[in-house]
């Protein structure tokens, strides 16, 4: 039961998709159908088009199960020997590095952010 | 014919559940399903003289899920609406910024190695989530399996150093921790998140379907 379930969720989110990948071919714009889908999604539940127990168990599911998907994607790096040699491991350092700069930045500019936030609600109470 | 379509979808869903459950039972860093999983399957596909193409024909149909999840981030953000709201200006500000710096800095170190430009770009959408980084990452004429492995490594150097960052920084709110670790390091920094609160979490899985939408916005305009 639970399973038609998902299944019958899954269907109405790939529903989206497809509406989103034509708009994508359609209306040629740069945004992927995918992402389309997904606001076209988030307003049909915003605006109480569609209710959220229509399609909450199914997300969940593909949301959680994420990795699965882009397994078959990943191993493909089987067709770049040279990856696993002294260039995969700057590559590795280059994503270190920049992981650490996007961290820092962020989180200076949010912290920064929601205290200016935070500051002026005190104010008025 | 039938075999060979068949033995990608199998022999990715088994391992893949394989590797889920050694995570369960031996959660440590080196034995998550991230790297155990497309490890297992590059040795045996290597072991046994499989190659891509065969693999592929059969496993792209697990692929195609990945749109349909894409959708499905549509629930996340709905349900933290009100938290969106409530943090616009930081979350908006701080996305668009650590969505700079994650393609700039990229692009720079990796252009600084002398890395082919297919290569460059290929790292360039790296910190965010990996469907929308595929997509984003054949926009700007790179390749898509190579970024899903950038996708993967920044997810695993984000759990590792995010804590890290918020320590050395002293980052004490819940929005900041929670906004950096989903920005720099996507599905991997939302779970380290999770681990350390539940609104730490939440912020974090906002700010990682949020920086992917930020990053298609920003590179029509500026790449």
């Amino acid at each position: 039961m639970k399973i038609i379930q998902i299944c019958v969720q899954i269907l109405i989110i790939t529903t989206f998709l497809l509406i989103g990948n034509a708009i994508h071919s359609y209306a040629h714009l740069p945004i992927p159908g995918s992402v389309i889908g997904l606001v076209l999604l988030f307003l049909a539940l915003y605006l109480r088009i569609i209710p959220l127990k229509l399609v909450d168990v199914g997300a969940k599911l593909l949301t959680a199960e994420l990795l699965l998907f882009f397994i078959p994607s990943a191993v493909g790096i089987m067709n770049y020997p040279d990856l696993f040699g002294i260039v995969g491991i700057k590559l590795i350092i280059i994503i270190f590095i920049s992981t650490v700069f996007v961290m820092m930045g962020t989180g200076v500019t949010a912290h920064f952010l929601s205290r200016k936030k935070v500051q002026t609600d005190d104010f008025k109470s | 014919m039938i075999s060979s379509l068949s033995l990608g979808i199998v022999l990715t869903l088994f391992i893949y559940m394989l590797s889920k459950m050694l995570a369960k039972r031996y959660p440590y860093l080196w034995l998550s399903p991230l790297i155990i999983c497309p490890v297992t399957l590059v040795l045996f596909l290597s072991v046994f003289h499989v190659n891509y193409t065969t693999y592929a024909r059969g496993a792209h149909y697990i692929s195609l899920l990945l749109g349909p999840a894409t959708v499905a981030f549509a629930v996340p953000i709905y349900k933290n609406r009100a938290l969106i709201k409530q943090y616009a200006t930081a979350i908006l500000g701080s996305l668009v910024i650590g969505v700079i710096i994650a393609f700039t800095s990229s692009y720079f170190l990796a252009k600084s190695l002398n890395f082919s430009s297919q290569m460059v770009h290929s790292m360039m959408p790296r910190s965010i989530t990996t469907p929308i980084a595929m997509d984003l990452s054949t926009m700007l004429g790179g390749q898509p399996n190579l970024t899903a492995i950038f996708v993967i490594v920044t997810g695993l150097a984000g759990s590792i150093v995010g804590p890290l960052v918020i320590r050395f920084m002293r980052i004490r709110s819940a929005s900041a921790r929670g906004l950096l670790l989903g920005m720099g390091a996507h599905g991997c920094g939302t779970s380290t998140a999770f681990s350390i609160g539940e609104l730490e979490g939440s912020f974090a899985s906002v700010a990682m379907i949020l920086a992917a939408l930020v990053s298609i916005i920003l590179s029509i305009f500026f790449f």
